[in-house]
């Protein structure tokens, strides 16, 4: 999985420093914001695995985050099953919407893919407003339980499941499948030419990277106690293909880092006030402008090459 | 024995205009075969129909290792052993030169019988691009992608190779080691070839038998020497003395 050992460490040296800043920093505030970076690196991992590596942009991921969270607050609430059905539930339920749309929109050419998932996140969004007696309408679903009780308990399961997360989808991205992935994105006309089933890799990609987006919904809703129509919009898929930019797109472990320092980022700025968007917008506009490729991943691998060199 | 390939009464008409018209022809087993005509006689649709690329008119026949491959999807075709080059390279951005050899291989119906990696890097020195293995796609010369784009179909070991104007661009130089590069496969693997081309010169020495193609039909078929001499032919590449005649009918 890891193709050098000095790949070990950073992933080593990683897990430490975020398994350490709670303990270093203490306090709720900075474990409520580590735990949302965590699951946004979750989603933000997702969303590189299927449309990082293939190219076939997604521009509405949060279809998988709401249907996900969506999915516990009913079976949370409901029908009152146990929090922890929710994460199978919302992986099953996230599987089905990647292919009701996959299956029809992955096998054309053009942007009928990225169109879809776009208005399909939208459609979400609306008919959670106009069934409103089901759903809650804007209110959305509330009292949901907690996973686990204890707030920091919490955040080290979504650690642990981002870590996962990325092990999984980087251990794939470097197999044989991950090497169709990334020649689909080459050239998918030559893909078919050498008797690969373009289709359904990008189909079984993207089931891939739903099921896990809609765990991280799930665990999304788990932790905020509850669930509003707002998980479905438009800005949060937005957000994510940004964190995967700055991170490195189809590096996989890039966006986590990507993820994890904007939503850091964002809470910094707090205290400019009314400069934050600003601020945000530029520093953002500046990294896309001056580092196309995104500033994780390729600092990584520059600072490994500067140690091949050391050593 | 049957033919590897037999094609009869293949046509494809967009809107009014035929690009194939009611072709009929047969490739033997170990043959290399020149398909020749000049710009825009359907020679890469014809590919693109046999690949299954695009789906002909109804009432062709397309019988390869007697299997029909009729309505096939382009990758089912591919796994049973028919691998193609392109006449523009295409080869996978964004990844290494050995990366690209080794996915031509991965929907080889041959399984997990050989070492992929082995076999990309053999055919790769083979193709003389020994020692470019880890350089991006990206950064190898025209001539260089072509000798790629055949170590690519190679890696699926097919048995039948269709290249697409394999010579295009390149220097003559490059032409000579190519065309030994193609001799050398047919026979080492015994490999059938069916090569694209509308240069004369260059591949009449190649191939064994040529079929000849102009506004989608097939004028004439033989040998090299016989292709040349064929009036049909010769109206096709130089036009006939009375010119007149042959213009309108081919306005029309």
């Amino acid at each position: 999985m890891f193709r050098k050992p000095i790949d070990l460490a950073g992933a080593a040296a990683f897990v430490a420093v975020m398994a350490a800043l709670p303990l270093v920093f203490t306090g709720n505030y900075l474990i409520g914001v580590l735990t949302v970076s965590v699951i946004y690196g979750i989603w933000a991992v997702t969303w590189d695995f299927m449309s990082g590596l293939t190219g076939r942009e997604n521009f509405g991921h949060s279809l998988f985050i709401g249907v996900g969270a969506y999915t516990a607050g009913f079976m949370n609430t409901s029908f009152g099953l146990p929090g922890w059905w929710s994460l199978p539930a919302a992986m099953a339920m996230a599987t089905l919407f990647a292919l009701a749309i996959g299956l029809p929109t992955l096998r054309l050419k053009g942007p009928y893919f990225a169109l879809a998932m776009l208005s399909g996140a939208a459609i979400m969004q609306r008919l959670m407003l106009i069934f409103w007696e089901h759903t809650g309408g804007e209110e959305g679903i509330n009292g949901l339980v907690p996973l686990i009780r204890s707030q920091l308990g919490f955040y080290y399961f979504a650690l642990a499941a981002l870590v996962a997360i990325t092990a999984l989808l980087l251990a794939l991205a470097r197999s044989r499948w991950g090497l169709v992935l990334r020649a689909i994105r080459g050239d998918e006309a030559a893909c078919q030419a050498s008797g690969i089933n373009a289709t359904f890799y990008k189909i079984a990609a993207l089931v891939i990277s739903a099921a896990f987006a809609g765990v991280g919904g799930a665990m999304y809703a788990h932790y905020q106690l509850q669930v509003s129509p707002q998980l479905f919009a438009v800005v949060t898929s937005i957000t994510i293909i940004t964190m995967v930019y700055v991170g490195g797109m189809a590096s996989i472990y890039g966006p986590v880092g990507g993820a994890i320092l904007l939503v850091l980022l964002t809470e910094l700025l707090r205290n400019f006030g009314e400069w934050r968007l600003m601020i945000y917008s530029c520093t953002l506009i500046l990294i896309l402008f001056f580092l196309p490729n995104g500033l994780i991943a390729p600092a990584w691998r520059r600072l490994k090459a500067a140690m091949g060199r050391g050593e | 024995m049957s033919a590897l390939l037999e094609v009869v009464d293949l046509s494809k008409h967009f809107g009014g205009l035929y690009a194939v018209r009611n072709v009929s022809f047969a490739i033997e087993r170990g043959e290399i075969v020149g398909i020749l005509g000049p710009n825009g006689a359907g020679k890469t649709t014809l590919y693109n129909l046999l690949t299954g690329f695009i789906a002909p008119d109804p009432g062709a026949r397309i019988v390869f290792d007697g299997r029909s491959l009729l309505g096939l999807a382009p990758y089912r075709i591919a796994a049973l052993g028919i691998s193609r080059t392109f006449q523009l390279c295409r080869p996978f951005i964004g990844m290494s030169v050995l990366e690209n050899v080794v996915v031509g291989g991965l929907g080889s119906r041959h399984g997990e019988a050989f070492d992929r990696d082995a076999r990309a890097q053999a055919l790769l020195v083979r193709v003389g691009l020994g020692g470019k293995e880890r350089l991006a796609v990206e950064a190898l010369s025209y001539g260089d992608q072509r000798r790629l784009e055949i170590a690519r179909a190679l890696a699926a070991r097919p048995t039948l190779l269709l290249l697409d104007e394999p010579f295009a661009g390149l220097g003559s130089g490059e032409i000579d080691d190519l065309s030994a590069l193609i001799r050398q496969v047919h026979a080492e693997e015994g490999l059938t070839v069916v090569l694209i081309e509308h240069k004369l010169r260059e591949f009449m020495r190649l191939v064994s038998r040529v079929i000849a193609l102009d506004f989608g039909a097939v004028i004439a078929q033989g040998s090299p020497e016989d292709i040349v001499r064929h009036p049909a032919v010769i109206e096709a590449y130089i036009g006939r003395g009375d010119a007149e005649p042959t213009e309108t009918a081919h306005a029309a």
